[in-house]
């Protein structure tokens, strides 16, 4: 894979570019503030770039606003957004366009490079990878308590392994279950809450999360 | 036949209300007029006579001149939409010190009796709010007082006149009766201008005022300062700081196992990997309360909408804020609004929210309702009277409206001027 790296800071952009080539992947480029990220994303079209929020000139969610305009030029360009701290409004305006190819992590994640390099993967597929802590506050939220209160434990769990954006394969092996048992809890799931089921993954984290964004 | 009706009523009730007016503003000069009764009652001639009316004119217009000010204040506020602040100085509390001695503020007394004796003169002399209460006593019997008292005196002249049987007392009488309906419903108004031109505080006790609140905001700004530079140095220390030594701690142990043990070692890297993300768990968190990163990269509205998203109550946000806002004032209301909700949730069991920020060209106004079960109110010491304190820094205020079995809404307001 072609990877661009943007952050600011030289010790975390140096140690994610040498984590990156360490699983047999290529650096193309890197950025370390918000102009420059949009050049390098609009310029370089890289099969997936990770992108801090905050960079300078001002300190804010430059990273952030490069990355989304960057998709708005060209539509699923792969990101995968990497910060200090998770926020669901940040969430929902990157999953905003319904594209795919979109990644929201905390920079913690870095530290399981294994759990990290593939969630990178999956986002230059085209696929929704987000962080637990984004999806713990989502079913966290007011509304989310209420509607999910049918669910039973396993249910819940699987579906936010599912808002993560794995694959009924990958969620059986984080949970010790057997794809056919995970079918049978999503289909029961998707049919308590109402929706339907859309085996490729991306529509489907979608659907969970427009489901548990309308309030 | 309504408009007569509301017309017979308006002028009753200004008849009694131009009656109050003249029975408040001549005390006065009802005293003065007793106190020249009194001296030539005497001896007009005699100079010596005249002593006693004279103390008695100085102890009854200084003794009568406060409690018919307040009366004024009191019927002004009730009738029209005028309302004066009193603005008399407050007395500073009264101590005991270890030497038994009583401290008022000014000077040292025996008992506390003496002590607040001596208070209660030194504040009444130095007051200028006693001097305006004086002038104001003098001016207002000849401007509203007057203008009042033709609707009493019109129905005096009518039942003195009418009581005549001869033909020109009677038509006085009639004529005294028709000046009285006439101007009853107008009589009593003058005492409103003359109450807001005369018994307002002028500039300087406005500016005393003023420096008072200024330095006890000061010093509570100090204080709360303190205290939260105390509580992050200590979350640090307790927590971070810590946990990064532990860290350490953990990756030179697998540093020396690598070769003897690498199967332990790997453990530790792991535990000092766990450790890695527990810190930064508690930093983030701790960031949070310091000032929350959404605040600082996109401003109240967001941060707010952001709340929201993770609160446990459904709550709704309608945000119409063009400006952007002071990074202080920002902080102080995202903190004022989180603490109502988490109030919210926690005392009053409130299930959903509503928050709503919107900016005039007076201020911002935020308004946060919930659907609890009300009965909050403000302790000292507690969150809300923190609350009232951290906006009042910006000259803001807090209104909370809380019965019992709810529901709970509190508006919050910065003007203009602070943003």
């Amino acid at each position: 894979m072609r990877v661009l790296v943007a952050e600011d800071l030289y010790l975390l952009r140096d140690g994610m570019v040498r984590l990156i080539e360490a699983y047999g992947h290529e650096v193309v480029a890197t950025a370390a503030t918000g102009p420059e990220t949009l050049d390098a994303l609009l310029k370089w079209r890289p099969d997936v770039s990770v992108v801090d929020v905050r960079m300078p000139p001002d300190q804010s969610d430059e990273g952030l606003r490069a990355a989304l305009a960057a998709r708005a030029e060209v539509p699923g360009l792969p990101v995968l957004v990497l910060s200090q701290h998770v926020e669901q409004l940040y969430a929902r305006e990157l999953l905003a366009d319904g594209a795919g190819g979109i990644g929201y992590f905390l920079k913690e994640s870095v530290f399981d490079g294994d759990q990290f390099i593939d969630a990178l993967e999956r986002v230059a597929g085209g696929g929704t990878a987000m962080d637990p802590a984004v999806i713990a506050k989502l079913l966290a939220g007011g509304a989310a308590t209420r509607r999910l209160g049918g669910l039973t434990e396993r249910e819940h769990a699987v579906l936010a392994l599912m808002a993560e954006g794995l694959s009924n394969q990958a969620i059986g092996q984080r949970l010790f279950l057997s794809d056919s048992a995970i079918s049978k809890y999503t289909t029961s799931m998707f049919g308590k809450l109402g929706i339907t089921d859309d085996e490729a993954g991306n529509r489907r984290v979608l659907a969970v999360l427009t489901y548990l964004n309308s309030s | 036949m309504q408009q007569v009706v509301s017309w017979v009523s308006g002028a009753c009730v200004g008849f009694v209300r131009a009656c109050a007016v003249t029975v408040v503003s001549m005390l006065v000069p009802a005293v003065w007029a007793a106190a020249v009764a009194w001296g030539i009652w005497w001896d007009a001639a005699n100079p010596w006579s005249w002593v006693g009316p004279l103390v008695l004119v100085c102890v009854g217009t200084l003794a009568l001149s406060r409690p018919v000010c307040r009366a004024v204040r009191h019927l002004v506020g009730k009738w029209t939409d005028t309302v004066v602040p009193a603005g008399y100085r407050q007395a500073a509390p009264v101590t005991q010190l270890s030497t038994g001695y009583w401290w008022n503020g000014h000077s040292y007394e025996r008992t506390r009796r003496d002590a607040l004796m001596d208070q209660r003169w030194r504040n009444r002399w130095k007051d200028p709010a006693t001097w305006r209460d004086l002038r104001f006593t003098g001016i207002v019997p000849f401007t509203a007082g007057v203008v009042a008292a033709v609707v009493p005196a019109g129905v005096v002249v009518a039942v003195l006149g009418l009581g005549r049987p001869d033909l020109a007392p009677r038509l006085v009488g009639v004529l005294g009766l028709a000046v009285a309906v006439a101007s009853a419903p107008y009589a009593w108004r003058p005492v409103e201008p003359v109450t807001a031109r005369f018994l307002r505080p002028s500039p300087a006790m406005l500016l005393a005022d003023r420096v008072g609140e200024l330095t006890a905001q000061r010093a509570d700004t100090t204080i709360a300062q303190a205290a939260e530079i105390k509580r992050i140095e200590r979350d640090l220390h307790d927590g971070a700081q810590a946990r990064l030594v532990g860290l350490g701690l953990s990756l030179a142990t697998a540093e020396k196992l690598m070769e003897t043990d690498p199967e332990q070692a790997r453990a530790l890297m792991r535990e000092a990997r766990a450790g890695a993300t527990a810190s930064l768990t508690e930093l983030r968190e701790l960031v949070r309360g310091i000032n929350p990163p959404v605040l600082n990269e996109r401003g109240l509205v967001d941060a707010v909408r952001t709340f929201a998203m993770d609160s446990p109550l459904e709550t709704t946000v309608d945000a119409d804020v063009r400006a952007p806002l002071d990074p202080p004032v920002e902080s102080a209301l995202y903190f004022g609004i989180a603490e109502l909700a988490t109030n919210a949730a926690k005392h009053a069991h409130a299930t959903r929210a509503r928050i709503t920020l919107a900016q005039d060209d007076t201020g911002l106004v935020v308004e946060v309702e919930d659907d609890g079960r009300g009965g909050a109110e403000e302790r000292p010491g507690g969150g809300l009277e923190g609350l009232r304190r951290r906006l009042a820094v910006f000259d803001g205020t807090v209104e909370i409206t809380s019965p019992a079995g709810g529901p709970t809404r509190v508006r919050m307001m910065v003007p203009c001027a602070s943003l």
